[in-house]
Parts: structure tokens; C-alpha cells; sequence
């Protein structure tokens, strides 16, 4: 049997949507027991978001409930309820860790504040994942993914080089809600380690706003160390255009020509006389000059596709890489040689192709699984707590689970 | 308590840049023991030689960049010429004393220097190591050279950014090394704990467009379930409206809104005073909000560019709709809600520089484990004693003798310090400048920003 990295922890999943449940997913893939506690009846709120199987809108074919909820098991409970919350003080007893993204004050108003649950069990972590965090002046502010992802400061970059003062666009799908969600998996399993020792959980308050700001890495300290404030990637800083995308024959391609000069683009696009043009030589002509660097390679590029090019360019030492669209991964040679997809068997889904290890550990690797059914693991769960048949069909009934 | 989580752990950090640097702050931030390695013959050139303070390379260029400040706070830093036999002999030494080793050099130079996970293992057998590249370690691309623009554009992110009649856009402040760094700290952590519980080390690949794959897993489904190989939507949503980034008062001024259900438009309408517009028929439900989005946008544009963005987030918050400004770094810099919860720490970094406020990498808060400011990122080659005699217990003499033979030592080579072109930013408007920036600072951070103790 293959190792696994956190065979020993129970995790209690309370959260919805995409944060919480990508962080607990990490915990379920590389080898916890993570038992998603969903609501009754509707269950986590991604089981209604897109997109879903052939586009039919169902509580089991929803993607990005998959996605985000590999290896986990799923009951359901109502903790609002005076019996809800006990049944949830009994799971809390028994679980290394709870996640949990409810509005600050929510847990308390349910009685279940962190404060509660460790003196039930001192050794419990509690992970809780808002947009701004448990304490400050934005601390109930409303919030989405496009909202959190212009307060971290990152949406203001987010324009072409070209385009320097056009309108701002959010970040791909939903970044802001994984960029927390990886962060919040990181600061869990750090206080997982210092548990060994310690023997004491502890409360982790993440904010993600903050979470959002820390991915500016150095960029956002230009204000305080000579007062520039970036509108995008700037050449003049880089001393190249780095990256943008150019338009090739079957799609774009990137061009990063490098932090000195970059005499083999000329060889790449036929032109060898020109090795020596500051265009190509001197980093600081290029700055200067973007469109008549544009000029001489644009033309070259137009009539190429992009992995020819980039072969060719990289056989150069050239760092110049294919612009890929979703549904070109499938057929990227060096993804399948990594086995980078995964699959899994769904009860209503069918087989299920989706994205795998985002690192590949020797010892313990990744997990693939599937996602549970809504309430699948109920028998299980509360049986375990001693629960008979018939007591659970009660709580069915009144609501609770 | 002043207890740091990962009180003990010692990392040997060979990256460079953005992505392994930030990766192993992540893990500066929650306590760790960092030794980062860089070489006489090569240092960290990009990231300690851009952005001076004031614009000012200053004598020692190498230790006053502020992308090299920020993602090595609080690390120790040492020279060492890997390149060089004595040079490996004292990693080595290091390695056994150590806990991981993390580096994002191509897949084959590890190899050659004969400092492979086999390698490593002999010397410490559970010793943890991290590689981090583009493309992963095998495979038949593993030696494609590759930037940010690869990690995000080979991962199908760059493709569904920007707008629907835009080219696929780069993010403009290397978004990929950090999800690289980010996923590599996570994995770090698992194989962290895994050896914690079992006292067996292991080695990590981590591939920077697997992780930047991982980030966009629902799309990337959508394709292989449905067919659908997702466009750009620019900021629009999938259904509901308004939904989008939206002008306000002043120059390149931005608010976000985003109304997800009836109810929210009720508040919404409200806050803006009920005009008479949003109670036509084109607009009376959320599927009719979607389908005239474009002249919905107009009209809420026509009412968000009479104030600013800071003020119609407040309005909007006032009746519960989802909606923030659009931060620039300034702004960021200055924000109350940040200051207060301490994502900034002021560091010194002594005279020239002096206190300038740093970002954290790891923002949670632990109940009942104090947070703690670290060092300020290091000199060049500033540990060089502390770690190879104190450590390693060579004399003095002996590191002498190093530094005579460019083994280790205390000046890079290094290019001419340049200050950043500030006039071809302005001209080509990738940025502006607050001329005020350190009495903004001043105002919030108290009077020192600037200074040194």
C-alpha cells in the first residue's frame, strides 16, 4: 500500500464554495479522512454552479463540486438546530481539524466558537477562511472572487502593455479563491506540525484580501521604495517586453527574450545579418523601440504555428512558449508523459478526466478519487457516533441531517 | 508565546527570482531556519538589482533592491560556488545539518554537480528536497526555458484571461511564479508533516504549469466533459449582471460590482438612488440583466464615475452588495484594513535604506502563537561566518582562504547599479509616480519610514 501523508487526521469539512474546499481537498488527496459536512437538502452551494455534465443542471454532475472535492466524504447537518450542533460538537471531539468559511460571528451564533470546540478537544484546529479576515474595518463586508481579487491590488496590473490605462480584467477563472485556498491548506498543515510537538491546536484566521495581496510578491514594495505604482508588466523595468502574447498562425505564442541580448532571434527568423542590430543586442533598444522590434518579427511569427516556433526557438535558448488553450493540455506530449490527468468512476458522472498532482511526491503521492454524493457517508458517520437506523431516519425527518 | 511553527527546521534555499524565493518565505514567514545560498560568480542579479530605494543604485547595489528585500526577509544568506569542488564538499556539510533542500535550477543541473535526491539522501537520509521548474523534472520537454509567461501560458490560464477581443493576457505581476512557489510551499508542508510523523524524507517535483493547471481545474473539465474550450470573458460572470469593473471619478479610478441575485439588485438600485432606468422591462430580472449587460454597464458607469471608488464601495456595502475598489499599489500600501490586521511589517534595513514596510507571505493569524518581524533580507554574503564557522565549525583562516579563491566572499560580481527609467514608464504609461510616497508612508507607519534606529 502507498504511503500517505496525513493517514492519521480527520479533517471536518464545513465550508462552501471554492476556498475551503480546495484546501480541504489537498488534505483529502494526499490522505486524510475529510467527511464534508454539507447542508441538508441543497448541500454545498458549488453543487448548483457550473458548469455541469453535458450542461444538465443536477446536484451530482456539477464539475466544479467534483473538482474540488476529491476524496472527501459528504453528510449532511444542519448545525443551526440545537441537536444539529450537538451531533457537531460529538464530530468536532473526534477531528484533528475543522474548516470552516461562514461570516465572522456565524460559529458563535451556533455555539460553536472556536473557544468551545477546544475545550471539547484542546487539540482541535480550526482553519476559518473569509474575505477579509476576523477582525478590521472590512470584516463583514459583502464579497465575491472579482471583488476580493481588486482589493488585493492585483486587478490594477491586469492590463496589456499596450493598454496601459484600459480597463482592469480579473485574473482567469476564479484565482482569488484558490490562491486563499492553497494558502490556507499550508497554514493548516503548519499548525498539523507544530501540533506533534505541542500537543495544542490553535485558530487560524485567513483573510482573503490578504492572501490575494501576498501574491504581489516584491511588486507591490515599488511604492515604498521609489513610489511607482504599476499599471502592468513595465518594459522599462524588465528591460525586455516579457511575455506578452503575440499572435502566431494556430493561435499565440509568448516571447521572453531574455535578460541580455537576444542576437538568436535573428537567427531564428532568417535573418542572421541583423545578430548585431541594438534591436536584438541591446535590451535597452528594445525598451525604447517595442514596435520596431514588433515590426521585424511579427510578420516571421504570422505565418508559423506555435509549438513549431517554440521548438525551434528553444533548440536557440530562446525562451519563447505556446499560448495553450484548455483543450490543447490533453494532447501536450510532455502532460501525458507526466501523467499529469487523473480519472475517476462517479456513480452519475461516469468516468471523469481531470487535472491531477500539483506537485509529485516520491513518498506519498496524490491521490485520485472521486467526490462523494450529498449525504453518501451518513450511514457511516453517524453510525460510527453510535446512531442507530431509526435515529437517523428521525433526524432526517426533523431537518437535521 | 513567541513559539514559531516551524520552530527548527533548517532550509537550504538555492532559488533565485520570484517562484522559489516566495516559496521558501512562505516558510520564513511561519518560522523556519533559512539559509540561502548564492554565489560570487552568480547571484540573485535580477531581483537584488531592480528598484532602489529613491531610485538610487547606491555603492552596494546588490543589497538595496526591493524584489530581493521583500521575498528574503528574515533568511540568512550565504555565498558558496557550487560550481566549485570545495564548494560542494561544504553543501554537503550543510546538508547534514539540515532539514530541506529547495532549488528551481534546469532539471540537469543538480545532476551534474552530483547533488541529486540519491545524492542528498546518502549524505542526510531524510533530508526533504523540492525541485521546482516549468515543466517538471522528466518528461520530454523537462529543458524547455521558461519565465512566468510559460507557467501561466502553457497552463491554459493566459488563454482565458482578458478580453473576449484581446489577445490572452499575462498578468502584470508574475502571478504564475507564485502559484509555482505557493503549491511547492504546500507540497513542502505535506512532506514536512509526513516526516514529522514517520522520520522518512522524500523528494518533490514540482512543475510550475501543473500547478498554474491545477488553479483552473474547473475550466479545464468543462473542456474534457463538455467540449467547450472556455474563451475570455473578460470580468463578466456566467449568468448574472451587473457583474464587471467600472469607472469612477478621476484618472484610471475603478470600482468592482458584483450583484448575484435579485435582491442584491433591489440593494443595488437603491444605493443609487431608484433612477427611473432600472425599472424598464430590459432590466426587471437577472436573465434580461444578462442579456442587455452592455447597456446596463453603460448606465451604471454613468453613475459610478461621480464618485470615487473608495466611496462607492462604501455605498454599496452600506446595503449589503458585493463590491470593492480597485487598489493600486499605493493604494494597497495605505489601506487601514491591511494595516490594522498587520499584513505589512516595517523592517529596517539599516543606513541608506532604513524602514520601509514588507509585505508577509503566509497572512493567517494563529491564536496563542505570537507573530514575530523578521530580519531585514540579507547583505550579500552576510552569514558567511555565522553558518560556515559557528555551523560548520571551519576557522577563520580557513574562510579566508575561501573567500581568497572565490569560493564564498562578500561582493558579487555584479553589473553596473542603473536606476529604473522612470521616464520611459511615464511615457509609456505602464506606471506612474507619487512623488509624496514617503510622507504617505509617514502618515501611516509613523515618522521613521525612511530612517534607521
Amino acid at each position: 500500500m502507498v504511503a500517505k501523508a496525513f493517514s492519521e487526521v480527520r479533517v471536518l469539512d464545513c465550508t462552501q464554495g471554492v476556498a475551503g474546499s480546495y484546501c480541504a481537498k489537498w488534505l483529502a488527496d494526499f490522505g486524510a479522512e475529510v467527511i464534508k459536512v454539507e447542508r441538508p437538502g441543497d448541500g454545498d452551494v458549488t453543487r448548483k454552479m457550473g458548469p455541469f455534465l453535458r450542461d444538465e443542471s443536477h446536484p451530482e454532475k456539477s464539475v466544479t463540486f467534483f473538482y474540488l472535492n476529491t476524496n472527501k466524504k459528504s453528510i449532511t447537518l444542519n448545525f443551526r438546530s440545537e441537536t444539529g450542533s450537538k451531533i457537531f460538537k460529538k464530530l468536532a471531539q473526534k477531528a484533528d481539524v475543522v474548516v470552516e468559511n461562514f461570516k465572522p460571528g456565524k460559529m458563535s451564533e451556533a455555539g460553536l466558537s472556536y473557544d468551545v470546540l477546544n475545550e471539547i478537544n484542546p487539540r482541535l484546529i480550526m482553519t476559518s477562511i473569509t474575505p477579509f479576515g476576523q477582525t478590521g474595518p472590512y470584516r463583514d463586508y459583502e464579497a465575491t472572487n472579482l471583488t476580493v481579487y481588486g482589493l488585493g491590488g492585483a486587478m490594477y496590473t491586469m492590463r496589456a502593455g499596450d493598454k496601459p490605462m484600459g480597463r482592469p480584467v480579473v485574473e482567469g477563472g476564479l484565482q482569488a479563491e484558490y490562491v486563499t485556498g492553497v494558502l490556507s491548506f499550508i497554514a493548516t498543515v503548519a499548525a498539523l506540525f507544530q501540533r506533534v510537538d505541542t500537543g495544542r491546536g490553535t485558530w487560524i484566521d485567513i483573510s482573503a484580501m490578504e492572501c490575494v495581496a501576498s501574491t504581489l510578491m516584491g511588486h507591490v514594495a515599488e511604492y515604498p521604495y521609489m513610489g511607482l505604482i504599476r499599471r502592468t508588466n513595465p518594459f522599462a523595468i524588465h528591460g525586455y517586453p516579457i511575455g506578452y502574447s503575440v499572435p502566431c498562425k494556430d493561435g499565440w505564442i509568448s516571447l521572453t527574450p531574455g535578460l541580455g541580448g537576444a542576437p538568436n532571434i535573428a537567427i531564428l527568423i532568417g535573418k542572421p545579418e541583423l545578430q548585431d542590430d541594438p534591436l536584438f543586442a541591446k535590451p535597452s533598444a528594445r525598451m525604447d523601440n517595442p514596435e520596431k522590434f514588433d515590426a521585424l518579427i511579427l510578420p516571421w511569427l504570422e505565418k508559423r504555428d506555435k509549438w513549431k516556433i517554440a521548438k525551434e526557438a528553444q533548440e536557440l535558448r530562446l525562451a519563447f512558449t505556446p499560448v495553450l488553450s484548455p483543450g490543447e493540455l490533453l494532447e501536450d506530449e510532455q502532460i501525458q508523459a507526466r501523467k499529469f490527468f487523473a480519472n475517476a468512476k462517479h456513480p452519475v458522472m461516469g468516468e471523469v478526466t481531470y487535472p491531477g498532482a500539483a506537485a509529485k511526491l516520491s513518498e506519498t503521492p496524490w491521490q485520485e478519487g472521486r467526490a462523494p454524493l450529498l449525504g453518501e457517508h451518513n450511514g457511516e458517520i453517524y453510525g460510527s457516533l453510535g446512531y442507530s437506523k431509526e435515529e437517523l431516519i428521525k433526524l432526517g425527518t426533523e431537518g437535521v441531517i | 508565546m513567541g513559539y514559531k511553527l516551524l520552530d527548527g527546521i533548517r532550509v537550504l534555499d538555492l532559488t533565485m527570482v520570484f517562484a522559489g524565493p516566495v516559496s521558501v518565505k512562505i516558510l520564513a514567514d511561519l518560522g523556519a531556519d533559512v539559509i540561502k545560498i548564492e554565489s560570487v560568480q552568480r547571484s540573485e542579479v535580477y531581483t537584488r538589482a531592480n528598484v532602489y530605494p529613491e531610485n538610487e543604485p547606491g555603492e552596494e547595489p546588490w543589497n538595496r533592491g526591493c524584489f530581493f528585500h521583500t521575498l528574503n526577509a528574515g533568511k540568512h544568506g550565504v555565498s558558496l560556488n557550487l560550481g566549485s569542488e570545495e564548494g560542494r564538499e561544504l553543501f554537503k556539510r550543510l546538508v547534514k545539518i539540515s532539514d530541506i533542500v529547495i532549488e528551481n535550477f534546469s532539471p540537469r543541473v543538480m545532476d551534474n554537480w552530483g547533488l541529486n535526491y540519491e545524492e542528498l539522501k546518502k549524505i542526510k537520509p531524510d533530508i526533504i528536497m523540492v525541485s521546482m521548474s516549468g515543466l517538471g523534472h522528466y518528461g520530454p520537454l523537462r529543458d524547455f526555458y521558461m519565465y512566468v509567461p510559460g507557467m501561466e501560458g502553457m497552463s491554459g490560464l493566459t488563454f482565458v484571461t482578458g478580453y473576449p477581443d484581446e489577445p490572452p493576457l499575462l498578468s502584470g505581476y508574475a502571478y504564475g511564479d507564485w502559484v509555482t512557489g505557493a503549491n511547492a510551499a504546500a507540497a513542502l508542508l505535506t512532506a514536512l508533516y509526513y516526516r514529522k510523523t514517520t522520520g522518512k524524507g522524500q523528494y518533490v517535483d514540482v512543475a510550475g504549469r501543473e500547478a498554474a493547471c491545477c488553479h483552473i481545474g474547473e475550466i479545464i473539465m468543462d473542456c474534457f466533459l463538455n467540449g467547450r474550450n472556455r474563451m475570455r470573458v473578460g470580468n463578466q460572470h456566467s449568468s448574472a449582471s451587473p457583474h464587471g469593473c467600472y469607472r469612477c471619478k478621476g484618472e484610471d479610478n475603478w470600482v468592482n460590482i458584483a450583484v448575484e441575485n435579485d435582491e442584491q439588485w433591489q440593494n443595488f438600485c437603491q444605493a443609487m438612488g431608484n433612477p427611473p432606468w432600472t425599472k424598464e422591462a430590459r432590466f426587471t430580472d437577472a436573465p434580461n440583466r444578462w442579456r442587455n449587460r452592455k447597456e446596463l454597464d453603460k448606465l451604471i458607469e454613468d453613475w459610478t464615475s461621480q464618485y470615487d471608488h473608495y466611496e462607492i464601495m462604501g455605498l454599496l456595502q452600506k446595503t449589503g452588495v458585493p463590491s470593492g475598489a480597485v487598489l493600486n499599489m499605493k493604494e494597497v500600501n495605505l489601506d487601514s484594513h491591511l494595516i490594522e490586521r498587520g499584513f505589512f511589517q516595517v523592517i529596517d534595513h539599516g543606513e541608506g535604506i532604513g524602514k520601509r514596510p514588507l509585505a508577509i507571505h503566509m497572512p493567517a493569524q494563529f491564536s496563542g502563537i505570537e507573530s514575530f518581524i523578521h530580519k531585514r533580507a540579507p547583505c550579500f554574503g552576510q552569514d558567511n561566518e555565522y553558518v560556515f564557522c559557528e555551523l560548520l565549525g571551519i576557522s577563520k583562516e580557513e574562510l579566508a582562504r575561501l573567500e581568497q579563491e572565490k569560493v564564498l566572499g562578500g561582493t558579487p560580481n555584479f553589473p553596473p547599479g542603473r536606476p529604473t527609467r522612470t521616464d520611459l514608464i511615464e511615457e509609456q504609461k505602464a506606471g506612474w509616480f507619487d512623488p509624496d510616497y514617503l510622507s504617505e508612508l509617514r502618515g501611516k507607519y509613523g515618522e521613521d519610514i525612511g530612517l534607521t534606529d
